[in-house]
């Protein structure tokens, strides 16, 4: 038989018990706070994402430690500057609370930032471009940038050595625009002259190329890619066709000779289809370019690429989202960031200090 | 009075149900989280691409936002159970999960089924007491024994066509070494057992020099490869590879040691695979079609997000397996130009 005192110390237990089930399991009694998930939308001007690696990294790790939903967007078209409005349109109307941007046209951007059809904050990569809603900006300097390429090449190829620029002037981003400005005003600057190209894709390109070329048997030729594309496109050619790299040529005793050229190359050579700057064995002193793509580090360790501009891409990525989450909350303070860039050879792929930019862990 | 308050009630009730379909209906974005088990595995990066492609097109056709998150799991289990997780809070209509472990997919599965999020396993297969745990578990793969099959068939009919160009020595015995990959994948274990009896029910006789597993990497294989090398100086006539990227590591050590015309075989055809047929280095590869690999795993993706059925032209075995179909690639040294 339990006592009247029994019963009102059950009564308590039952009443401590509930207390603590509100406290632990319901916010009634202690409210936490709402830590609120913001949706962002990356809006780049490419259709791939292969020259956004270290990028994506960096911004799924900003993402994750921010409390930031973020969604990464390509484009049907390269540098389709109306799809890319289009999407800035569909993701306000998603709910995005910010977007990160790559322009496909900064024009037509900075036009949306200062009518109002850009409704939320954003962040410009790699454009310097203001209005309203312009969060800030973020990116390397890619004058600057072409400006090392260009002292490295001259660095390295005398004046008896031809340059040649690959260019893709159809779909040419703000980025590669300044990067290329960067390279002639540097040429032009030391005087130095330089031929462009379109860019080829495909090797029978790349011949074709070879043969427009008048530059005649015997000229040693530099070559520099204006994108991260046109880069690995070429130093793809060059490694199926060793036998056009100058290194080739200079290989040490002993070492294992470049393969001797297949038939259909041969046939080739004999069409005329590699007449012109390729027509003699180590004709290209030397590939350069930017980006850090995992295929042109791998071309840059194998020797077919001889100097690449990298920035810090990872910091890109999760700087754009830290700007991004910083103007959500009314931040403002850090509105244009600019990160440094690299000149690197192959001997700087595994310095310590080079390695953590190139090959950045999560 | 009590009937006329049911009826409306029940109007009302029918009417809600109406609203939540066509809400259903009107779904105009899906969300599809994606783990990878590793993103520096070539085939996978390559079917990466193609699931981004497939996607644009889907959207294109369909009108239908797809978003697609894609994670690499690095390896790690338990960072891919903490993505699935983080997909899950997120609203992700469906899952697409390349295992790291495929015996250890119980708790992504419970935590899909606690959140009523379908699941598209994809490239390594959860165990079958896994699979069979919901209906809305599905799984897009190759036949792992038809691959092998294929794999056999290259060096057997080149040895049937032309056996001085398998035996090398022309001592009646063909030598060769098999690069194998994570001994836990059932893929390596039946790929190896099929494509060495395919080799013996074509009547190659084969000799086993060396085995090892290089855990489909390349470098490992090339490791092994200069062992084996070392080993067994002018022995080696065939290497049989798992995988491509495995081949290319066996085809970068002989690089190394400046040997010529060992016929290496592969699976998988992915890019550089590709690229090495193209250059001779390798004699041949098996390859899945990857536009429908990937157009499977999407569309069946897309199809749960929406509470559709399956899509028809990927035809599911038990209604929960879709193999992908495969092709021989050869070298123009090979026997088939193309199955």
């Amino acid at each position: 038989m339990i006592g009247r005192r029994g019963k009102w110390m059950i009564i308590l237990y039952m009443a401590f018990l509930t207390v603590l089930f509100l406290m632990c399991s319901t916010d009634l009694i202690i409210r936490e706070p709402e830590k609120e998930v913001y949706q962002i939308a990356v809006i780049i001007e490419d259709a791939r994402d292969d020259n956004y690696g270290s990028f994506r990294k960096g911004m799924d790790q900003a993402a994750m430690e921010l409390n930031a939903d973020v969604h990464f967007i390509t484009l049907y078209e390269k540098m389709d500057a109306d799809q890319q409005m289009d999407l800035i349109s569909r993701e306000q109307q998603d709910g995005a609370d910010a977007l990160i941007i790559v322009p496909a046209d900064a024009d037509k951007v900075a036009g949306a930032l200062t009518d109002g059809r850009v409704t939320v904050p954003a962040v410009i990569i790699g454009s310097e471009i203001t209005g309203e809603k312009a969060a800030g900006t973020i990116g390397a300097d890619y004058k600057n940038m072409g400006r090392q390429l260009a002292e490295a090449v001259m660095r390295d190829a005398d004046e008896t050595c031809q340059v040649l620029i690959l260019e893709e002037p159809q779909k040419r981003s703000i980025m590669s625009r300044l990067f290329l400005e960067g390279i002639k005003e540097e040429f032009e600057e030391c005087g130095r002259g330089w031929k462009s190209a379109a860019g080829q894709e495909t090797s029978q390109g790349f011949w074709n190329l070879a043969k427009s070329l008048d530059s005649g048997g015997g000229q040693r030729l530099v070559i520099l890619a204006e994108t991260p594309e046109l880069l690995t496109e070429a130093a793809g050619f060059l490694a199926e066709n060793p036998e056009v790299l100058a290194a080739a040529e200079e290989k040490k005793p002993g070492e294992p000779q470049p393969e001797a050229l297949p038939e259909e190359k041969e046939s080739r050579m004999r069409d005329g289809i590699g007449e012109g700057v390729f027509e003699s064995r180590g004709a290209v002193l030397g590939l350069y370019g930017r980006g850090s793509t995992l295929p042109a580090l791998n071309y840059l360790d194998r020797g077919m690429i001889q100097g690449i501009c990298v920035t810090d891409e990872y910091s890109i990525g999760y700087l754009s989202v830290d700007m991004a989450v910083r103007a959500l909350e009314g931040d403002s303070s850090r509105n244009r960031l600019q990160t440094d860039s690299y000149y690197i050879e192959k001997e700087d792929l595994r310095k310590p200090e080079y390695e953590k930019l190139l090959f950045p862990v999560e | 009075m009590w009937r006329k308050m049911l009826l409306m009630l029940g109007a009302c009730a029918v009417l809600t149900s109406c609203q939540g379909s066509q809400k259903e209906e009107q779904k105009t974005s899906i969300r599809i989280g994606i783990s990878l088990y590793r993103s520096d595995d070539t085939f996978i990066n390559n079917i990466r691409s193609q699931l981004e492609e497939k996607a644009k097109e889907y959207e294109r056709r369909r009108g239908i936002k797809v978003i697609l998150d894609i994670q690499d799991a690095k390896g790690s289990q338990n960072t891919q159970n903490n993505q699935a997780e983080r997909f899950i809070s997120l609203g992700c209509d469906v899952l697409c999960i390349n295992p790291v472990d495929r015996m250890d997919a119980t708790l992504i599965i419970d935590k899909a089924m606690t959140a009523q999020v379908p699941v598209v396993f994809f490239n390594r297969q959860p165990v079958e007491e896994d699979m069979d745990r919901w209906d809305q578990l599905y799984y897009v793969g190759v036949d792992a024994k038809e691959t092998a099959v294929l794999q056999g068939r290259i060096v057997a009919e080149l040895y049937g066509r032309q056996p001085e160009a398998v035996d090398l020595n022309g001592d009646g015995v063909v030598s060769y070494v098999l690069l194998e990959g994570e001994s836990s994948h059932q893929d390596s274990l039946i790929r190896t057992e099929w494509s060495i009896q395919t080799l013996k029910d074509g009547k190659v006789p084969i000799e086993k020099i060396a085995g090892g597993i290089a855990n489909w990497e390349r470098s490992q294989a090339s490791a092994l490869m200069e062992q084996w090398l070392l080993a067994y100086p002018d022995t080696i006539e065939l290497v049989v590879s798992n995988n491509d990227d495995m081949a290319l590591g066996a085809i970068d050590a002989l690089n190394r040691a400046g040997i010529e015309g060992m016929n290496v075989v592969g699976i998988d055809g992915t890019t550089p695979g590709l690229e090495a047929l193209k250059n001779g280095k390798l004699l041949g590869t098996v390859c899945a079609d990857k536009e429908i690999y990937a157009g499977a795993i999407l569309e069946l993706a897309a199809s749960c997000a929406l509470g559709e059925e399956p899509p028809e032209e990927y035809p599911l075995t038990d209604g929960t397996y879709y193999w992908a179909p495969q092709e021989i690639i050869v070298s123009e040294e090979g026997f088939l130009k193309e199955n």
